[in-house]
């Protein structure tokens, strides 16, 4: 291995060996963090966030993203808690709850393809309905935790034990599949990369890109209906800030947020890193605030990373040889 | 003292792995046009770059007025007088023509004093016989007003010697009758220009010398006045190439595609044509005539306000781009960087987007079969690639040119419409992507080529049609398509 190829390697996993080094000195100096029920905690941790996250990506992917998950998320733990009291069925709670991410996706992804909209666009419109969903999730409890009456069953199993960490990891192992060998994975890339190119090669851009919102919608509703199992309540402000975490997952993970490119896989990674480094954070006896400190650093050094690769890789472009006829 | 302004002498530049140039000596002498012609990949922009400041030389010498010349960067070669306008401009849109000209360079302590600015961009712009508002933001000019605030701010740097990368490529018919006294403007003044371009008639117009380059090398030099348009061409390509336009060879049969009263305001009014099968239709007019909607509303990426499309005598009814797919029809937009590839994804993806469902099995994408069309289509079109997963920035723009004729060949169109199936791209790339419309049409294929280029339109359509303000203004056939004829139809 010569010196470029080591260059190579800490330039595109430059992030994973700072924590990677970050969990080698704790596992030295704690013996309880490199455990396999602490890990397994870390998992259980972050599922919630890396659900949400395996949608994030499809948007991101798809070039553009979702700030309107958090509310979502929300949401849905409202919706599917009110009925599971008022005593409706459980699948049906849950697919009210899940209706009500599709929506919100929808809505979203509508109005986004209506104006032809890029980034720029997604974040007026998704922030837009955050800010709705987020109110429509505070009245019927006027803004109070509600605990659920739960027996046990579908729901109560879905938040319980390792049923998070299977959902989340069948979940992006289903849609990575998806992304990368099939023609609407392929499609995501096209349009995330270039939009009118997708469109004068055929492809039904608008029908497209409202699926990645529903999905990011849908996936939402997932993760706000297993966090709610998981406590057994619902508190209509419980995915305040999510989205902020869920874009950190995507992005630690390494999925550029220009689009056309990325994998669910990388996120799986990203939620799992910043899971472990709070983890570690918290065995090293740091205090929350100061950790917020450490996840934003690691956030802004991930893009920053990206544009680095991105400056270099353009520059070895331009030098390469232009192959003629 | 010598008497070349410019002189390269011995340049050589390697590449990891690449020779572009290869011991290149090029003398230019002062107050010249001075062509540089040669196959997108010649080495006529390595060359430039290196006397712009970009790249610095692996061996060799410059230069200038006799005196040894070491360039620190582009900054430093504009202020020692050698000044580049790249086809895409270096304008910032949202500042004034004047800020635009003085950019970086503004004088006064802390307050900037505008009116001097304004004055003196102002005088820039009347030394070249033009007068306008130099106060006007840079996005509202015309692409021949942005070339001038280009010139002009070559001129502020007191230029030598001005490159210019083809320079009338984006321009109008009009708007480059404009263009050549300018540059008479400056051959008087004493300024040398480089002139790369691929028109040949633009060369013997209004340039002195001409220098060709092929693969590298210098292959030849001479008096403009001296060389005849053929010896060019087959200095360039290395080959003697009998014309430039191979002879159409197939003939068109019974109607495939009958547009109707079609009309999509303000853009295009009531158009009516026909086009037959193993017909090519030439569309000609001036840009902005409506050539490039028409293209777009037939295909499905805009929708017509009123009008009927039949194919094959049935009405269709074309909202989209996938109908316009589903009704087998293609288009190869004109630019092809823009609209027409993600460069930045490989030759086989590019190719495949159109038809997925060929290359699937079950539902999951076919890596093997991906890649044997790629192969497939690589050899067929001779694209000249170093793999199937190479990445289309590495390719010249033939070869991309290529690739998105190749994704409509492969979804298997029946109607494929060309717009500036040629702009941009080479002379031996040129000639195989009309031989390859050749037998297209031959298959029975029909093809709508829109162009600019006349003597292309002249020679590879078998009907003409010309646009307007939106409207067919006439139809052109047999020995009516001349140039004039044309011409009268797609003017004022």
């Amino acid at each position: 291995m010569n010196r470029t190829r080591v260059i190579d390697i800490i330039r595109s996993n430059g992030i994973l060996l700072v924590i990677l080094l970050l969990i080698i000195v704790t596992g030295i100096t704690e013996r309880n963090f490199l455990t396999v029920g602490n890990l397994l905690n870390v998992l259980r941790q972050v599922a919630v966030v890396g659900i949400v996250a395996c949608g994030m990506t499809y948007c991101i992917i798809g070039g553009a993203f979702d700030l309107s998950v958090g509310s979502v998320v929300s949401l849905a733990g409202v919706i599917t808690i009110l009925n599971i009291n008022a005593g409706t069925n459980e699948y049906v709670a849950v697919a009210y709850g899940l209706l009500a991410g599709v929506a919100t996706g929808v809505i979203n992804g509508t109005l986004i393809s209506l104006i032809n909209g890029r980034s720029s666009e997604a974040f007026i419109v998704t922030y837009g309905m955050q800010v709705v969903v987020a109110s429509i999730a505070l009245f019927p409890s006027n803004g109070l935790f509600i605990a659920g009456r739960v027996s046990d069953g579908f729901f109560k199993s879905l938040g319980q034990g390792f049923m998070p960490i299977v959902i989340f990891l069948g979940i992006a192992t289903i849609m990575q599949f998806v992304l990368m060998k099939t023609k609407y994975g392929r499609h995501m890339c096209f349009i995330g990369s270039n939009m009118d190119v997708a469109k004068m090669s055929g492809i039904n851009v608008k029908l497209n890109r409202i699926s990645y919102f529903a999905l990011s919608g849908l996936l939402a509703g997932i993760g706000g209906i297993v966090l709610c199992s998981r406590v057994t309540s619902s508190n209509p402000t419980a995915g305040l800030n999510y989205e902020m975490d869920v874009i950190a997952a995507v992005v630690v993970g390494g999925t550029p947020m220009s689009g056309g490119k990325g994998s669910v896989y990388r996120t799986v990674v990203g939620a799992v890193i910043i899971g472990i480094m709070s983890n570690a954070l918290n065995i090293l006896g740091i205090t929350a605030y100061h950790q917020q400190i450490v996840k934003g650093l690691l956030i802004i050094a991930a893009v920053a990373m990206d544009i680095l690769n991105k400056q270099i890789s353009l520059r070895e472009m331009t030098h390469a040889k232009v192959y003629v006829g | 003292m010598s008497a070349y302004v410019l002189e390269m002498k011995g340049i050589t530049k390697t590449f990891p792995g690449v020779v572009a140039l290869d011991d290149v000596t090029l003398s230019v002498e002062k107050g010249t046009v001075h062509a540089l012609i040669g196959e997108n990949g010649a080495g006529k922009s390595t060359l430039m770059k290196i006397l712009n400041g970009v790249y610095t030389a692996t061996k060799g010498e410059l230069f200038l007025e006799g005196q040894p010349l070491h360039l620190q960067g582009v900054r430093d070669a504009q202020e020692k007088g050698i000044s580049t306008i790249f086809q895409e401009f270096n304008l910032i849109n949202a500042l004034s023509v004047a800020e635009n000209i003085f950019l970086g360079r503004f004088e006064g302590k802390g307050q900037i004093k505008w009116n001097r600015i304004n004055r003196k961009a102002r005088e820039l712009l009347e030394k070249l016989g033009f007068n306008f508002d130099v106060s006007k933001p840079v996005g509202k000019l015309s692409t021949a007003e942005k070339q001038l605030v280009e010139i002009a701010k070559a001129l502020s740097y007191d230029a030598k010697i001005i490159v210019m990368d083809e320079p009338t490529s984006s321009l109008t018919k009009k708007e480059i009758e404009l263009f050549f006294p300018i540059i008479e403007k400056l051959r008087k003044g004493g300024i040398t220009v480089i002139y790369i371009s691929h028109k040949l008639d633009e060369i013997f117009h209004i340039c002195d010398r001409v220098s060709i380059m092929r693969d590298g090398k210098l292959v030849g030099e001479s008096l403009v006045s001296e060389i005849t348009r053929e010896r060019i061409i087959e200095l360039m390509v290395g080959r003697s190439m009998e014309m430039e336009y191979p002879a159409r060879t197939a003939s068109p049969g019974e109607p495939v595609l009958e547009v109707k009263n079609l009309t999509r305001e303000p853009l295009l009014h009531d158009i009516s044509f026909t086009l037959h099968k193993g017909e090519i239709l030439g569309i000609a007019g001036l840009v902005g005539a409506g050539r490039t909607e028409l293209a777009e509303t037939i295909f499905g990426a805009a929708v017509a306000d009123s009008g009927s499309i039949e194919i094959n005598g049935k009405a269709v009814s074309i909202r989209s781009t996938m109908d316009g797919k589903a009704n087998s029809i293609g288009m190869v937009t004109e630019d092809r960087k823009e609209t027409g590839l993600v460069l930045d994804m490989s030759v086989t993806r590019n190719i495949t987007v159109t038809k997925l469902d060929e290359v699937t099995t079950g539902i999951v994408l076919s890596k093997q079969k991906e890649g044997e069309v790629a192969s497939e289509y690589v050899q067929k079109l001779n694209i000249k690639t170093p793999s199937i997963n190479q990445t289309l920035y590495n390719l010249s723009g033939g070869n991309q040119q290529k690739v998105v004729l190749s994704k409509w060949l492969f979804s298997n169109v029946e109607i494929l419409i060309l717009d500036e199936p040629t702009r941009g791209i080479d002379v031996g790339a040129k000639y195989e992507i009309y031989c390859l419309m050749n037998e297209l049409t031959e298959q029975g294929k029909s093809i709508i080529m829109i162009s600019s280029e006349l003597p292309e339109v002249l020679s590879m359509s078998d009907r003409i049609l010309v646009m307007h303000k939106g409207m067919i203004k006439g139809e052109l056939t047999g020995a009516k398509m001349t140039a004039d004829n044309v011409m009268q139809l797609a003017i004022d």
